[in-house]
């Protein structure tokens, strides 16, 4: 069933990934794009997809491990010999089915990576640095924080990602979202705050011992308060060393 | 009946085992003191032990191995040095696409505290490394048949040792001048690699050397082993292939 | 039905060709390959042992938040380092390129030994070395804590000892290339007469393609960590981004090298399922050369070209993403292929349930549960959220670690009466495999759900996700399972070993040559005067 869906949909989206990429496709203007629920989505999809594969395979096996159980010592196998054909057969049909599914999944894929690195335009700016072993928060009105990212309710956020020492890795696992903090590169990565709340923030890249203990909080905020926070927490100008 | 007869005894050969343990000491250890404990005194402790134990397996292994006995991969030698090459030129591999990463994406090029390279230097040592694959070449020819000759074979394996020995030390030369110039592992991604690939290509020409050696100081006795000294020389044609990579990559672009 | 009774009951011990008596010089200086493949089968099984008493110690750690073993994150550090060095290149990779080729290659291609016998004792000796350089992980001041990636610039910056792993690799890697120089001589110019391509074993084509593999990548590794030694000791600045260069060029050099190294591992490993699948189905390969040229092939053809998918975050430009997560999916094929292959092998075949067989059809599962776990990760989307997760070591301990070790088990004890001329104990093969299987399936399902989750990898505490303790409670559960299964093979086989029934060389009926024509156990020199086949020999011919 789910090769069928994939069948129809291959004439599609065989394209889409050349196409898409790299940034030929924009996320449709207007509304930022909930990454949460793409990703949920497209895994949910892909779980089907290896599950029937899975499921197939896995009761294929069973039944020839029960089916050809040794009766006698003497007893040997008795498979006939493949012609030509189904032994080309057997290499070119499960060949062209697997690849159906592959492109199809690459197809799938294109089209949720090109809305995950796409930043939605009015985004609202951030700086995360990694070191070890934390992360320190500059806002653009000039406000910081180390561990604490604080961000307006329903707003894309871009964080553009940076590293004083090592390689770290910033994981925000409830956005599905995370990217290498690469010492002397400058790397990216966005996602949709939505309601107000709070989130996990986590170091996915090994840094040494304090490793398991870089982590903070992301910090949803109505868009009011947040206003304020940023505002009282804007550096003095005088303040500057 | 049993055709078993003449295979009675377990095989057996110290040479591996010890040649392991002194490379043990030789290497990992003797750096680990000297670079990571800084504790010379260890450190040469090790290379005390390391040195003697791989040396005197090379000598005891070249032995053995021209007076094999068993000889299952008699004439192979020269089917596998193939493989060996495949191995090692992606060593090379490994270290050029390290520096082509680095100087194509490079905002500048060459890095500050590069100095002007010598164009001669690389030329004569291309002439003299192209010189001794012609010679060992020369020296082969003579190896077999009715045109054996051991003279002739010990004489260009001989030159063949020289103008290799000349080659190291033009380099180690060109190294001493550029670390008076300042120019040394640390100063920069290019000095890295300069000195990463030119130092790995010329313990290559050491290798070759030695190789060379184990060769020669046999066949002074009459023991020469054909296939063994056929993959030597395929061996040696490779390390001079590599050398014009080294040449074109690091002084001329 | 008694398991004998569906065996040969005709096989019995023959008089040993040659007397057997115990010299230690023999066996510590000797050049005989099989004897070489013990000596590699010993370390490798030290370094199973040691690396998994690690596993035990890092999932008590993890049962409980906060410490609970030790209480310094820098001691779990160094345990999982050496767990995941020490279970990829001291254990898996000479267990299979080392114990099982050195054992196999010259008896199943007919030759009395390998084409440089005294450089394979070489190959044995560096990888002891390198077994001993890794072991000393416990006993150095500031062992090494950079994990088996050794990721720069942390590898570089870090108090412990990088120089302990980088020659750790070197000598493994050295090991691994005079080998591959060795074996391929050895099977593509050492081969009996009537042992045609068209004729060789499976797991000799496998481990032809594994070392294909090994002497192509395993040299660009060595360039990775050479550079990363010169860079930390001598002061070179390679993957120094300050000075302009850059640590993506190690994180790629590295995949380059340990992706394909994960088929070095999966081959042979295949090689020996389809050894062992095709003696106890007594059944012919099902479609024998396509497997080999679009499976074994295929895997070798596409296996160097994916290496980016452990970095779609890293940083790397989006071109090489394109091209990698099509190549990777792609992969799919080829190793479907080997899958089918065994399945058809099965077809009207006549199954006997002898231990290796319990683990041959145990890897079918596991392998196919982790080889789809792959499919997630080579799609960049989804793997954006799985990456660095408890995913990762769950795909990769069900598709590497124990489909794997189901093999390496599996295979030792199929080749368990050749070896040692003596049987093991039925019934204690059979608890271990159980015990062996449950408890991967506890452990390693619920290290996935805890990936899915959000729980990072390599973390010694796990202080922001208190809600999964009891999962990794489970999973720790599930590891001392593992444990006790790991003792019940090791006591079978001890067992085995030295009050095991004697038997004769082909106590299973094959048709492969090393049963039907070597005593068990081999003498030196395996075949005395040299093997004579008859035209219609075929190491699967059976059912005429
Ligand atoms: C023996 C070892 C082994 C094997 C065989 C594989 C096989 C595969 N692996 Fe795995 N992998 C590892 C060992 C292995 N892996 C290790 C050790 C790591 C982690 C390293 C680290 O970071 O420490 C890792 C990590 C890893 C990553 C990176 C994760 C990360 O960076 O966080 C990825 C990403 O693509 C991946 C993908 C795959 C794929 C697609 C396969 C494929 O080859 C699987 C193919 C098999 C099947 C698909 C099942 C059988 C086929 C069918 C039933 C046919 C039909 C199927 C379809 C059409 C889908 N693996
Ligand atoms: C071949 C590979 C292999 C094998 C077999 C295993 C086996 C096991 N591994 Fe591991 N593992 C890795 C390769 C492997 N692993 C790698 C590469 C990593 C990543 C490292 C990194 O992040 O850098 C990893 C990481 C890893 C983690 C992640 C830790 C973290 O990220 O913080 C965990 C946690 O549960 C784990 C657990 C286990 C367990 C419980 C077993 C058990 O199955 C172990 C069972 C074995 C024993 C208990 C041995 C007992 C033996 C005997 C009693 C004697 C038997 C003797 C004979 C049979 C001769 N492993
Ligand atoms: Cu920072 Cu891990
Ligand atoms: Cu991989």
């Amino acid at each position: 069933m789910n090769k069928l869906k994939s069948w129809s949909k291959i004439a599609l989206s065989a394209a889409t990934p050349l196409l898409a990429f790299p940034g030929l496709a924009m996320a449709e203007g207007a509304g930022a794009p909930d990454l949460r629920a793409g990703w949920d989505e497209l895994w949910h999809e892909l779980m089907i997809d290896i599950w029937v594969i899975g499921i197939i395979f896995a009761l294929i096996t069973l039944y020839l491990l029960i089916k050809y159980r040794r009766r006698r010592h003497d007893e040997e196998g008795s498979a006939p010999r493949l012609s030509k054909l189904a032994s080309f057969g057997w290499v070119f049909v499960p060949a062209f089915l697997f690849m159906a599914d592959d492109i199809f999944l690459a197809a799938k894929n294109f089209e949720l990576w090109n809305k995950m690195r796409e930043v939605p335009e009015g985004a609202y700016e951030i700086k995360v640095e990694g070191f070890m072993w934390g992360f320190d928060i500059t806002h653009p009105g000039g406000a910081t924080a180390t561990n604490e990212l604080r961000v307006p309710e329903g707003t894309p956020v871009k964080a553009s990602l940076s590293s004083r020492d090592v390689v770290h890795s910033f994981f925000l696992p409830d956005y599905r979202v995370k990217w290498d903090m690469v010492p002397g590169m400058n790397t990216y990565l966005w996602f949709n705050s939505g309601a107000p709340g709070e989130h996990v923030m986590t170091c996915a890249e090994y840094c040494g011992t304090m490793h398991s203990g870089m982590y903070g909080k992301v910090i949803v905020m109505p868009k009011a308060e947040f206003d304020k926070w940023v505002k009282e927490n804007a550096p003095a100008p005088e303040k500057h060393s | 009946m049993n055709g078993y007869a003449h295979e009675m005894s377990w095989h057996t050969s110290y040479w591996p085992m010890v040649v392991s343990v002194g490379v043990l000491f030789l290497v990992p250890l003797a750096f680990s003191f000297y670079f990571v404990y800084q504790k010379p005194l260890l450190a040469a402790l090790s290379l005390g032990i390391g040195a003697p134990l791989v040396l005197i397996s090379i000598a005891g292994w070249v032995k053995e191995g021209l007076e094999d006995e068993h000889g299952y991969g008699t004439g192979l030698s020269v089917w596998a040095m193939p493989f060996l090459i495949v191995s090692e030129a992606l060593l090379f591999v490994g270290f050029f696409a390290a520096y082509w990463a680095t100087r194509l994406t490079a905002a500048s090029w060459p890095p500050a505290g590069t100095p002007e390279l010598s164009a001669v230097i690389p030329i004569i040592m291309t002439v003299i490394l192209v010189s001794s694959s012609v010679t060992i070449h020369l020296a082969e020819t003579r190896l077999e048949g009715e045109k054996y000759d051991r003279g002739w074979f010990l004489t260009w394996l001989g030159v063949t040792i020289v103008l290799g020995a000349l080659f190291l030390g033009i380099s180690a030369f060109e190294w001493t001048e550029l670390f008076h110039e300042g120019f040394n592992f640390r100063t920069n991604v290019f000095s890295s690699s300069f000195f990463s690939i030119t130092g790995f290509h010329g313990s290559h020409v050491l290798v070759g050397l030695i190789i060379f050696l184990c060769i020669l100081i046999p066949a002074l006795s009459g023991k020469i082993n054909k296939s063994f000294v056929k993959a030597a020389s395929i061996y040696w044609h490779f390390v001079d292939v590599v050398w014009f990579f080294v040449a074109s990559q690091l002084y001329f672009w | 039905m008694s398991t004998q009774a569906l065996l040969e009951p005709s096989d019995t011990a023959e008089v040993a060709a040659v007397k057997q008596r115990f010299s230690l010089k023999e066996w510590i200086f000797t050049t005989d390959h099989k004897r070489v493949a013990v000596l590699y089968m010993i370390g490798a099984f030290a370094a199973f042992f040691v690396a998994g008493l690690m596993a035990m110690l890092m999932r008590t750690e993890l049962a409980s938040l906060g410490p609970t073993v030790t209480a310094d994150p820098s001691t779990y550090n160094t345990w999982l380092y050496f767990h995941g060095a020490a279970m990829i290149l001291g254990y898996q990779i000479p267990a299979l390129t080392g114990f099982f080729a050195n054992y196999y290659v010259p008896l199943m291609i007919g030759a009395k030994d390998v084409a440089f016998p005294r450089v394979n004792a070489l190959s044995v000796w560096l990888f002891w070395m390198g077994i001993i350089l890794a072991l000393l992980t416990f006993v150095i001041p500031d062992p090494p804590d950079i994990m088996w990636t050794g990721y720069p610039p942390y590898s570089i910056l870090t108090g412990g000892n990088t120089a302990f792993y980088t020659f750790t690799v070197l000598l493994m890697g050295f090991s691994s290339i005079a080998g591959g120089v060795n074996f391929l001589t050895t099977i593509i110019y050492m081969r009996a007469p009537g042992v045609t391509w068209g004729k060789m074993n499976m797991f000799i084509w496998c481990t032809l393609a594994a070392f294909i593999i090994q002497i192509i990548f395993v040299p660009v590794l060595g360039s990775a960590v050479t550079m990363l030694t010169f860079d930390k000791y001598l002061g070179t600045s390679f993957f120094n981004p300050a000075a302009g260069g850059s640590p993506l060029i190690y994180e790629n050099l590295f995949w380059f090298y340990s992706h394909p190294a994960v088929y070095v591992i999966f081959l042979p490993a295949i090689g020996l399922i389809y050894e062992i699948i095709a003696t106890f189905a007594r059944n012919r390969i099902f479609n024998y050369k396509k497997i080999v040229y679009y499976g074994v092939m295929g895997v070798v053809g596409l296996g160097g070209i994916v290496w980016a998918h452990h970095l779609y975050v890293a940083g790397i430009p989006n071109w090489m993403i394109l091209i990698h997560v099509f190549m990777t999916l792609i992969i799919s094929v080829p190793v479907g292929l080997l899958m089918i292959g065994l399945l058809g092998t099965l077809y009207k075949g006549s199954i006997h349930y002898a231990t290796p067989m319990l683990y041959a059809a145990g890897f079918l599962f596991l392998f196919l549960i982790g080889g789809l776990t792959g499919i997630p990760n080579a799609m960049s989307s989804i793997y954006i959220h799985l990456t660095d997760t408890y995913w990762m070591p769950g795909h990769f301990h069900y598709v590497m670690a124990i489909s794997m070790t189901t093999a390496i088990i599996g295979g030792t004890y199929y080749v368990f009466p050749k070896m040692t001329g003596r049987m093991y104990n039925e019934t204690l093969g059979r608890i271990g495999f159980i015990l062996f299987f449950v408890g991967v399936n506890i452990t390693f399902m619920f290290t996935m759900i805890m990936g899915v989750k959000g729980m990072p990898r390599r973390y010694y505490d796990y202080q922001q996700f208190p809600e999964i303790e009891w999962m990794q409670q489970i999973a720790t559960v599930g590891s001392y399972i593992i444990f006790l299964g790991a003792l019940v093979v090791l006591i079978s086989w001890l067992h085995g070993a030295f009050y095991g029934r004697k038997v004769g060389r082909n106590p299973w009926g094959s048709r492969s040559l090393e049963w039907t024509h070597a005593p068990s156990p081999p003498p030196p020199g395996n075949y005395g005067d040299g093997v004579k086949l008859p035209d219609d020999w075929n190491p699967y011919g059976y059912g005429k």
